[in-house]
């Protein structure tokens, strides 16, 4: 009997190995860019989870920062002039996790972002940053230092205090090179470019427009609206509310026209303070299946758009890749709840559109027809409301089609009998009715 | 010994057993009024198609005043708004499941989706919206249709359509538990879990009142409950509402079967004297089956008169 001591301690392989298969590269590289808006933060004393959502009156004075990202077979490297990292957060940017009085930013809030990167990019890695009149700069080279992993001394990481030029802004450079092998193979993959860019465009759909633009391989990435709909005669659904420090908001509607509607860009889109974590889902995670039905195509026209925002980003429901929802936050599934709520009606209305049995064309269609692009931020202003559509009344129309089933081998006899052999099937439905109506409904 | 099917043809357009039902969820509700719910304030919400049986009853018995109709039907839009009972019945003529999330929170709701279909995925998904938006002490009731969901089919056939239309709702059950005589059972479970699964992140949670099972021709399953807490459990299953026959607080018992035996007239006025009887009596005057007296022990006093009305 007794009380042995069993060793917890962490193992450098670990990080480097195993926590390195959860993300995908793209959102490594997210990442990153999402600690440079947190600088911008920092800098500017802004708080984009409440300033991305005001109506924009005119257009963002001065010139906006920038992030610029470059990819290639040889190095990734991204620089910022979005403020830098102050000295007081070294520990900050190399600890794994974060302190518990540690203040966070408004993107980052797990405080493994940038380690993550490293590991899961190069070996050997490079950062040098400024905020006005001081910084700090490193370079790890990463197999050297996975090869101690003895004591906690051996977690250390020597930083370099500088004084930077003046001509150069305040912001931070990072430069990745020995890249691994596996991420030449995707770099090399002529997708991979389009999928980052994409990935930033939609992400940061809310930033691209008003505080920052982030450049990729020397081209300014361009946002991807979230395609939320309306028109004169439909008004989309909104509903607001608060749980502990997170703001809620959800709006639905039909999705704009271009002309069509596209399935990739159907079902919803959830953001936490201002940036996607999920887009288009169709999946039981945000309802479908449950309180919606399965997705289906004709639901093309749907979209909805939920923002959570919270002052502490620990609070709010994403995951620690960004890029998927942690379903047991209670905040997400309260507003889950208001999602399906707020969702319903629209489905009802794209099945009215897309009847099986149809008659007529029905007016959800004509609706459906004229809905527009609309600046989020214009429904953000709006009073909470039911998605409203305003169906004018269908006038009695004087005809109505008839489709029915004959034998082929009684059109023939018609044929026959009315010695019309050339006609089809139609013309012969069509004098048949008028014979009827002419011999046995006189006037 | 179940009542045959040539027996129930002469009632069906009356439906005994179904009035039965409606008469129990009365005096539930009658209870209920005395415990200190608001009965006659709650706002009754149905699908009356063209009979309003149900909001004649709720309106004349219980004292509702706000009571919504909705229907479908664009088919019998004029007779559905011809056979409005009551002025204060609102006739509406559009799609539940819009009518659902747009309930008021400000007030308490029973409402009841009395399909006469068999249980599908949109039924699920109208349970799933009612159980996320009803208020606390609010009633919620469903009947489907629980013949076997194809016809001269098997056990697996009927598994598969109910993967089709509530994979989710499943739990864990095997192909033995699709038997026949278990359908009503299995969809019991899965209308009871879409209400659980709905109300799962509120501050409530879903309390089973009642699930009766009867055929006035083909089978029939109702289940219900309430929205509230463990307080509110607690205090029901303490308080003379227990007591009722019929209330089945558990989510495993079978549901309280309704069967009504053919009986005449004269029948039935000697076996309302010696009622309520003790168990395993019966009648020494005339043969009748012993599950025939005891289902009428439990039902005699809902069981409702029919007689020829010469107009």
């Amino acid at each position: 009997m007794g009380i042995t001591l069993a060793n917890a301690f962490p193992h450098k392989r670990f990080f480097l190995e195993m926590f390195t298969r959860d993300i995908a590269l793209e959102d490594c590289l997210l990442d990153l860019i999402d600690n440079s808006i947190d600088s911008l933060v920092r800098q500017k004393n802004i708080d984009p989870a409440k300033d991305i959502l005001k109506k924009r009156k005119t257009k963002p004075p001065g010139p906006l920062h920038k992030v610029i990202l470059d990819l290639s077979s040889k190095e990734i490297s991204i620089s910022d002039d979005c403020g830098g990292i102050p000295r007081s957060l070294i520990d900050e940017v190399f600890s794994f996790g974060h302190d518990a009085h540690a203040k966070l930013g408004q993107l980052g809030a797990y405080g493994i972002g940038l380690k993550r990167a490293i590991f899961k990019i190069a070996e050997q890695f490079e950062l040098d940053t400024r905020t006005n009149g001081e910084g700090f700069r490193t370079s790890v080279n990463i197999p050297a230092w996975a090869q101690r992993d003895e004591k906690p001394e051996d977690w250390k990481i020597p930083v370099n205090l500088t004084v930077p030029s003046t001509n150069k802004p305040a912001g931070t450079d990072i430069k990745f090179t020995t890249l691994r092998d596996e991420v030449k193979m995707r770099i090399r993959d002529g997708a991979f470019e389009g999928r980052v860019s994409a990935s930033i465009a939609q992400t940061y759909c809310l930033f691209l427009e008003d505080s920052i633009r982030v450049a990729l391989n020397g081209k300014t990435v361009e946002p991807l609206e979230l395609p939320l709909g309306s028109s004169g005669l439909i008004k989309p659904g909104k509903v607001e509310f608060t749980k502990g420090s997170v703001k809620v908001l959800i709006m639905a509607s039909l999705a704009a026209r271009r002309p069509d509607w596209a399935y990739d860009r159907a079902g919803w889109y959830v953001l936490c303070n201002g940036r996607v974590v999920v887009a288009a889902d169709k999946t039981d995670l945000t309802g479908w299946g449950e309180a919606l039905p399965n997705f289906h195509s004709k639901y093309n026209g749907f979209v909805g758009v939920v923002i959570f925002r919270s002052r502490n980003p620990l609070e709010l429901p994403w995951t620690t890749t960004k890029r998927g929802l942690n379903r047991e936050s209670p905040v997400f599934q309260s507003a889950r709840i208001e999602m399906n709520l707020l969702a319903r009606p629209i489905i009802s209305f794209l099945n009215d559109m897309y009847k099986s049995e149809l008659v007529e064309e029905p007016a959800e269609r004509k609706i459906a027809e004229k809905v527009t692009l609309k600046d989020i931020r214009e429904v953000v202003a709006r009073k909470p409301a039911t998605f409203q559509i305003t169906k004018k009344p269908q006038q009695a129309k004087a005809t109505t089609r008839i489709q029915y089933e004959a034998a082929v081998h009684d059109i023939e006899r018609i044929k026959k009998a009315i010695r019309q052999p050339a006609w089809g099937a139609n013309k012969v439905g069509k004098y048949t009715f008028d014979y009827f109506v002419k011999t046995e409904c006189p006037d | 010994m179940q009542p045959t099917e040539s027996y129930l043809k002469v009632f069906y357009d009356v439906r005994p057993a179904k009035q039965v039902e409606r008469r129990m969820l009365v005096e539930s509700f009658q209870v209920l009024s005395h415990l200190g719910f608001p009965i006659h304030e709650y706002q009754y919400t149905g699908l009356g198609s063209i009979y309003f049986v149900d909001f004649i009853m709720f309106h004349k018995v219980l004292g509702i005043r706000r009571m919504l109709s909705v229907e479908h039907d664009e088919q019998i839009r004029k007779r559905v708004t011809f056979n409005q009972p009551f002025r204060c019945v609102r006739v509406k003529l559009a799609n539940i499941a819009n009518e659902i999330p747009s309930l008021s929170t400000r007030r308490k709701h029973i409402l009841w989706l009395d399909y006469d279909s068999m249980l599908t995925r949109e039924h699920l998904e109208h349970l799933w919206l009612s159980a996320a938006k009803l208020p606390r002490h609010s009633f919620i009731l469903v009947t489907v249709d629980v013949e076997p969901p194809v016809k001269s089919g098997t056990p697996r056939k009927w598994r598969d359509y109910f993967r089709d239309q509530g994979q989710q709702y499943l739990g864990n059950l095997v192909l033995a538990d699709f038997a026949q005589s278990n359908l009503v059972n299995v969809n019991k479970g899965i209308l009871t879990r879409a209400i659980d699964s709905g109300v799962s992140s509120r501050n409530v949670k879903y309390i089973p009142l009642w699930a009766f099972s009867y055929a006035d021709g083909h089978e029939m399953l109702t289940v219900g409950g309430m929205f509230g807490t463990d307080q509110d459990e607690e205090s029901l299953r303490s308080g003379i509402f227990a007591q009722l026959d019929y209330v089945k607080f558990n989510r495993d018992s079978d549901p309280f079967r309704i069967t009504v035996p053919r009986l005449t007239r004269k029948e039935r006025l000697y076996l309302d004297k010696l009622m309520p009887a003790a168990k395993n009596w019966s009648p020494k005057q005339f043969e009748l089956p012993q599950d025939w007296i005891d289902a009428y022990r439990l039902i005699y006093r809902y069981f409702p008169s029919y007689a020829e009305l010469v107009l």
